[in-house]
This record gives C-alpha cells, structure tokens and sequence, in this order.
C-alpha cells in the first residue's frame, strides 16, 4: 500500500512541478516539451487509478496528436513571433492578470470547501459499490466494457462527437483548398 | 524485491538484444546494399569484413560529442535518448513464442502504437535543439510523414483487431495456430484448426488482410524513415536531415533506434499478419508437423526468422526504389492507402460477422 501511495505522490509531484514550469518558464518550445513530462506523469496516474486504458489514449492523442501539432504550429510561425511571447511582462502581479488571478484564487476556494465538507473516507457511493463488488480490480480488462458502453449507453454523446469531429475535417479540407485562379 | 531484479535482468537483454540486432543489421544492410548495387562492401576488417560495424561501434565510441554553439544544450542532449527510449520500451510487450513474453499486457498492441508516437517528439527536439535549418527541415518532414502515415497504419491494425476481437498481442498470437481455443477457417471455409501451420495465420483467414498487411508494410516503412520514405534525411537535400548535427554516441543511438525501429515494426507486422511464433508447418494426416515444431525455443525461432525475412524486404526495398517527393508521399498516404485501409476495416466488420 505503501509503494503504490509513494509512487502516486512521486507521479503527483512530477505532474505539478512540470505544469508549474510549463506556466512560468519564458522559453516557449521548452515549455512545450516539459509538457510532454506533464502528460506522462498525467498517465502514470492514470495507470496508478487502473485507468489503463485512458492512460494509452492519453499518450497517443495528447503526446503523439496535440503536442507534435503545437509544435509544428512553434517551428512553422517563425522566430519573430515566438520573441513577441518571450518579452511578456514579467511581473507576477499586475492589473492585466487580475482576472487570472481572481478565477484561480476562486477555484481554489471551491476546492478547498468541497475538500472540508465532505468526508473523504466515509464516502456513501464508494462504500455502496464497494459491498455491491461494483469495483475494478488489477486483474480487469476494461477495454471491451468501454466499448459495450460506448455503443449503447453514452451512443448519442459519441455520435455527436463524431459529428463535431467531421465538421473541424471538412472545415480544414475547405480552409486549405487551393483557390480557383481567376 | 527479486521482481524487481527480474525486470531489471529482462529490461538489460532486451538493450542488449537491439545493440546486436544493429550491429547484425548494420552489416547486413552494408552486404545487401553491395550485392544489390554490384559491389562487394565491407571487405577488409576480418573474415568477409565481419568486424566492420565492431570498429564503427569503437569509432563512435571514441567520437569527441560536439554541441553546436548555438543550439538548445538541453533539448540537444536529451533528444537521442527519448527517440532510443520510445523504440525501447515497444519491445516490453513483443511475445517471443507461447508464455514467453516480456510482458504479457492486454492492451499490449494499443500501447505499442501510442509508445512509437513518442518517437516524432524526440525528432522534433533534435531537428529543434539542433538550431540547425537541415536539421529543422528534416525534423518536420518526418513528424508530418509519420503523422500522417500512422493513418492507414493505424486502420489497417484496427481491421485485424476486428477479426482477433482483442488487443492482447499473445492472444492474438495464439489464435493464430494449433494452439487457438476458437475454431479457424482457412479464406473462412475450410476449418484449419487441427492443422495450424501457414493455412491458420491471419492473412489466410480473412484473405483481405493481405492487402492490410502490404498497408501496414508501406507505412511502417514511412513510420521508420527508411527509402523510399526516406525524405527526412534526403543526403541530396538536406545533408543527413534532423540527425545532422549530432556526433559519436549521440549519433550511435539515433542509429540504434532506427535499427530497433525496423525490428519492432516488422515484429508487429509478423504477429498481427504472418502467424507470430506459429509455425508454418501444416499438421498433414499422420505427419504432425506442426505439433512437432510449436514450442517455447521453436516459437523464439520461427519469430526471428519472420521478423528478419520482413527487415531483408525492407533493405531490399531501400537499395532498389528511389526516393519518393513530399507530394507524391502525401498522395500516397491520403489518397490511395487510407481509403483502402478504411475498405478493410469494413470488409473485416463484414468477415467477423458472417464469415467466422
């Protein structure tokens, strides 16, 4: 019990340090790349949750999908436009950053309520499925009861993504389409 | 604790495992090269110049590792280390032959799609950290390919999956011989299960799967940026592409990742297509051929020679086509291997339900 509470406290500083330096640090292509580290401590959790099969999907869409798109965004917009995002202004407090400052400073108030007012150890719904064996266990192969659920209960969610996926398709086909020469 | 030393023994020889296999390949890509052009190659260091890649690897070695002034120190130095690291840690669900497998994960195939992805972000690092406009060239070339060659990869894996109706890649294997607790139809008409042999391997029990397969070959081909596919490291064009800058050990693991690279796709190939570590040896009335060759040591042995068939098809390939431009590659890819991809995959919804 011990190893698996270190190795999430480990995954939880790495993702946290990381994400704090992907915020902070003013060399915008590093920061893309210690987001990469984000993201597999990310999935490291996700493992540590029996989440294995998320944790996969993880890697392939955000790592191998998103993060090599953003920087090919970085390496084909030239230098001139990344020195714009480094001379930012550097101080940590000022008036441009207030609505920032205030949404996270409201969150965290959010989280920290949730985090008095309920009790984490009794909860009603764990211990319900806990007596019900409504529980994944190590063992589990989760793969086939996401798809079962996929195409029966959340089938209207899954299509409608599909269908928002095929508009953002059709949209890029248009927007790069060779305009006819006049 | 002697889990952990297991893991750590296993983890030491699969390295040890793609060191040999480069210093094998290398010599071998350096013969076939010679012969297929006429020549006669590495002739000097030992017997048939045997010892040639031994004296690369001390060459590299004793290499002085240069970093370029201008370039991203950091991101310089880590960039061969994630390319080597991502093919590395493919080869933890590769199964060798029944039971023997260094782990035996049941989303082993899903993992090894997402683990080679990490492989264009290590590019990008080098061809970026580099600071270099070859290497950058070369960098983007290669994420854009593989990107959008893990496309029709991608369908093609998924129509096999359709038909083994798991991700598990030891499963997968198994069903694939004498050894299938399912019933296999040879071109889903001739029930093949006692035979096994080449008649139960996946391209023969749905005959669509050989054109899935030539899909996956191609693209793989593209995924380990080797010719025709080679275009990142066009030596015409862009000197040696996103690997320009880097010298002695740098270098020798940008190469052992493209050496480990050619084994572990045609590795996934010959599981998903060519019956794993099944043998090709039908049972034929009284003479039990396949019984006789299915084992632990045997199925170690048909896997190695598969796999090493496929990387000699992927050399012969290299030093026969020319070079393929950016738009004939795109064409390629979109136009003709993604639509056939896309049939497959129905073709095996179609198969798993009617024919099987």
């Amino acid at each position: 019990m011990t190893m698996v509470r270190l190795v999430f406290y480990l995954m939880g500083f790495i993702a946290l340090a990381s994400a704090v330096f992907v915020a902070a640090t003013k060399n915008v292509v590093r920061s893309v790349f210690m987001f990469f580290v984000t993201l597999m401590a990310l999935a490291g959790l996700y493992v540590l949750a029996l989440a294995d099969f998320i944790a996969i999907t993880q890697i392939v869409i955000y790592v191998g999908g998103i993060l090599v798109l953003i920087l090919f965004a970085f390496m084909l917009s030239g230098k001139e436009n990344l020195a714009v995002l480094e001379q930012q202004n550097s101080r940590f407090i000022s008036i441009s950053k207030l609505p920032a400052l205030l949404l996270a400073v409201l969150f965290f108030v959010v989280i920290l309520n949730i985090l008095f007012k309920t009790d984490i150890n009794n909860l009603l719904w764990i211990k319900k499925s806990i007596t019900l064996k409504n529980a994944v266990t190590p063992g589990d192969e989760m793969t086939n009861n996401i798809g079962i659920n996929l195409m029966s209960r959340y089938l209207l969610p899954f299509e409608a993504i599909s269908i928002l996926l095929m508009m953002a398709l059709v949209g890029a086909a248009h927007l790069s389409r060779k305009e006819k020469s006049s | 604790m002697n889990f952990y030393l297991k893991y750590f023994a296993i983890a030491i020889g699969l390295f040890a495992f793609s060191g040999l296999f480069t210093l094998f390949g290398v010599y071998a890509e350096r013969k076939v090269s010679a012969f297929i052009q006429d020549r006669l190659g590495p002739t000097e260091t030992g017997k048939y110049g045997t010892l040639q890649t031994i004296a690369d690897v001390l060459k590299l070695i004793t290499k002085e590792l240069i970093i370029p002034a201008a370039a991203d120190k950091l991101l310089f130095m880590l960039a061969p280390a994630i390319i080597f690291i991502a093919v590395f840690m493919g080869f933890a669900a590769i199964p060798w032959a029944p039971g023997i497998a260094p782990s035996n994960l049941n989303l082993g195939l899903y993992y090894i799609f997402a683990i080679l992805s990490i492989e264009t972000l290590g590019i990008l690092m080098a061809g970026w950290g580099s600071n270099n406009k070859y290497s950058i060239l070369g960098a983007m070339r290669s994420a854009a390919q593989i990107i959008s060659y893990e496309i029709p990869a991608g369908f093609a894996i998924i129509s096999v999956v359709m038909i083994a109706q798991t991700l598990n890649l030891q499963t997968i294997s198994a069903q694939q011989g004498i050894l299938s607790s399912e019933n296999t139809k040879f071109l889903g008409i001739w029930d093949v299960t006692a035979n096994g042999g080449i008649l139960a391997w996946n391209i023969f029990r749905a005959p669509h799967l050989i054109i899935a397969f030539v899909i996956y070959f191609i693209a793989s081909l593209a995924e380990s940026n080797r010719a025709p596919f080679d275009i990142p490291e066009a030596e015409s064009e862009l000197v040696s592409g996103f690997h320009t800058e880097y010298t002695g050990m740098r270098f020798a693991f940008v190469f052992l990742a493209e050496y480990s690279m050619m084994f572990l796709v045609s590795t996934v190939g010959v599981i998903l297509f060519l019956g794993a570590w099944n043998t090709p040896l039908p049972n034929i009335g009284p003479v039990h051929l396949a019984d006789w060759t299915t084992g632990a040591a045997w199925g170690v042995l048909w896997t190695i020679i598969k796999v090493l068939l496929l990387v000699g098809v992927q050399m012969w390939i290299r030093w026969t086509l020319p070079r393929l431009r950016v738009d004939q590659l795109m064409n390629l890819c979109w136009k003709i291997l993604t639509p056939l991809a896309f049939i497959c995959m129905l073709i095996s919804g179609i198969w798993r339900l009617w024919m099987m």
